[in-house]
């Protein structure tokens, strides 16, 4: 049964990823995209990673597409200014993507011989992810906060009005 | 680990000195925290310690951290100046010292999620301090550039370490080796070290993914360019090679010859495109291109004296640009020109400045009595113990092009008509760094032993 939700979950968020770049709308592509996050998201439920799916919704559905929305609203895009690529440079474009597409699939091939771990039940519960995160991965747990502080120090430096 | 706290600890110290006022002891104070940072790091020399399992401080880590505090602290005697006449001098040494943060990490690492933050690190601070100059359009352009084409990059090392996890079961150096030999016939091994390959390899603008460097490094401010071209190329290279030596060494037949294409490409695209430069800047862009691929030699002909040749020339790198660059950005601030024939005649009103460029051009150009010679012929030597014989053959013609550029510039300083007699102002601290750098260059060109020996 699973095997079934997980497929049809798949498909749902390949057709809808692939609608984010068909559509000639930002805002059109933009709902897609939540789309699809709320596909990947459903995948981690089935995975037992409950934490990772709210967090998913949450961040990306939630706030990160609010901005996008804000920014598509604010600059007014739409068909119209959108520059216009030229066919060679599109031709380039999907070889490449394409060869890279080749080398995945091909590199997934022989990897259903291989030995998986056994799944283990309680493994995406918040309970395990805080005892990994707060004990094996430490470091970069707080190192992780230099990151942060950098790229606040960085936005409010941009952002800022320069007094002369 | 000492080191990774005082730098945090600075670079916060920094933000505050825009809070309570204290501007002008900032400078004295971020030298003396970087001496005391060298001083702790220089400790623990022949003491290897592991951290939590996450950085390993080895010899390598070491030697490396020193080299990127040393180039970190002349490149603050470098830039000190211009920051002086932006408003917001707190908020670049904070970021500049966040970034050296990234820079420590990267070359420590012992766990793949270290490495993707040290990157990370580095990398967004760069991109901030790239577009600092707000009034400025190429800054804006250079670092909107840099960001998005750097988060895509990212994105290719996030997938290149999803793969390697998925078929190793683990994050840490130690314990992929040992797996990645044990499946090294499978696809999954391949396209995962393909993919980190991708990301590290734009990280150190080697071709084909070098496409943002001339237009960032044009566009970015002097300072940062240099920063760009010194700090952060060293600190790639130290973790692109700590990765690869560490995890890949046993399954070289699936990447050298990868990279071995690279670097050709990197030769032929980063020196010949130098040729036609106008623009110094410009022009020494290129040639960072160019000598990532020279140092991209040494790894890919991996071998037990690769590290000290690509420490070895790191760090030469990085001083004979700090040298270079400095002088570009005295010049172009008095000519109000970047242009090659800002420079011409110049040798008869400064001679201080016109011996410091032709010196830091011959080591660049890799000329016998500077650094930068050795620093090619070690380079070579691990490539040809190595076997890689015809790569060394297109690694000396490229250098030969590269010649041909960097006299360019020596001879519109002595041998064009004067312009003007006019000596140029060259400030305390400017002359002290170039006269530091100059010194160093012909010292470490007269006994290399000075770096080669502590690795």
């Amino acid at each position: 049964m699973t095997v079934y939700l997980f497929i049809i979950l798949g498909v749902f968020a390949i057709l809808s990823a692939l609608m984010v770049v068909f559509t000639k709308n930002p805002i059109h592509s933009i709902l897609y995209l939540v789309l699809t996050f709320f596909a990947i998201a459903g995948e981690y439920v089935l995975l037992n990673a409950q934490f990772l799916a709210i967090v998913n919704i949450i961040v990306y559905a939630g706030a990160i597409m609010v901005l996008f929305l804000f920014v598509v609203m604010l600059l007014n895009l739409n068909k119209e200014t959108e520059p216009h690529k030229s066919i060679l440079r599109q031709l380039i474009a999907v070889i490449a993507a394409g060869i890279l597409l080749i080398v995945l699939v091909g590199s997934l091939k022989g990897a259903d011989t291989m030995t998986i771990k056994p799944f283990a039940q309680n493994t995406g519960y918040i309970e395990n992810l805080g005892q990994v995160l707060f004990k094996d991965f430490l470091l970069p747990f707080e190192v992780s906060a230099i990151l942060f502080l950098a790229a606040m120090v960085g936005a409010v430096m941009l952002g800022k009005k320069d007094i002369k | 680990m000492n080191t990774l706290i005082i730098l945090s600890a600075l670079g916060i110290i920094a933000l505050f000195a825009e809070i309570f006022r204290f501007r002008k002891a900032l400078f004295p104070l971020i030298l003396l925290g970087l001496g005391g940072a060298f001083f702790f790091t220089a400790k623990e020399y022949n003491h290897p310690q592991i951290f939590l399992g996450m950085m390993n401080f080895d010899n390598y880590a070491v030697i490396f951290s020193c080299a990127i505090l040393i180039i970190a602290f002349l490149w603050f005697m470098m830039a000190k100046n211009y920051f002086l006449q932006e408003t917001s001098v707190t908020d670049h040494f904070a970021l500049i010292l966040f970034s050296l943060v990234g820079a420590v990490v990267m070359v420590s690492f012992s766990n793949l999620t270290m490495l993707f933050l040290g990157i990370e690190i580095l990398s967004v601070s760069v991109y901030v301090l790239a577009a600092s100059d707000k009034s400025n359009v190429m800054s804006n352009e250079s670092g909107f550039k840099y960001f998005l084409m750097g988060s895509f990059a990212t994105g290719f090392l996030l997938f290149g370490i999803t793969l390697i996890y998925g078929i190793t079961g683990s994050f840490d150096l130690a314990s992929i080796h040992t797996q990645v030999a044990a499946n090294h016939d499978s696809g999954l091994v391949i396209a995962g070290i393909l993919l980190l390959m991708i990301g590290l390899a734009f990280k150190s603008s080697l071709a084909p993914f070098h496409f943002w460097a001339p237009d960032v490094y044009e566009g970015a401010p002097t300072t940062v360019t240099t920063y760009m071209a010194t700090v952060v190329k060293t600190a790639a290279f130290a973790a692109f090679f700590r990765l690869f030596s560490t995890c890949f060494a046993g399954v070289t037949g699936h990447w050298t010859d990868v990279l071995w294409w690279m670097v050709v490409l990197t030769l032929f695209v980063g020196n010949v495109s130098a040729v036609r430069q106008k623009s110094v800047k410009r022009l020494l862009a290129y040639s960072s291109v160019a000598h990532a691929g020279y140092i991209a030699i040494a790894v890919v002909s991996m071998g037990a004296a690769s590290t000290s040749a690509i420490l070895y020339y790191t760090f030469t790198y990085s001083i004979s640009s700090i040298s270079a660059f400095t002088i570009l950005f005295i010049v172009s601030r008095h000519k109000g020109s970047k242009d090659i024939s800002a420079f011409e005649g110049m040798s008869k009103a400064n001679p201080l400045l016109s011996f410091a460029m032709t010196v830091a051009m011959l080591s660049l150009a890799g000329i016998p009595p500077t650094a930068g010679f050795f620093a090619k012929y070690y380079v070579f030597l691990t490539a040809i113990n190595a076997g890689n014989t015809l790569l060394v053959l297109i690694a000396v013609i490229a250098a030969l092009v590269g010649i041909y550029y960097y006299f360019r510039v020596i001879i519109a300083i002595y041998f064009k008509p004067e312009q003007q007699l006019v000596p140029i102002k060259v400030g305390p601290l400017h002359r002290t760094v170039l006269i530091i750098t100059t010194i160093l260059t012909l010292l470490f060109g007269l006994f290399p032993n000075l770096i080669l020996g502590w690795i």
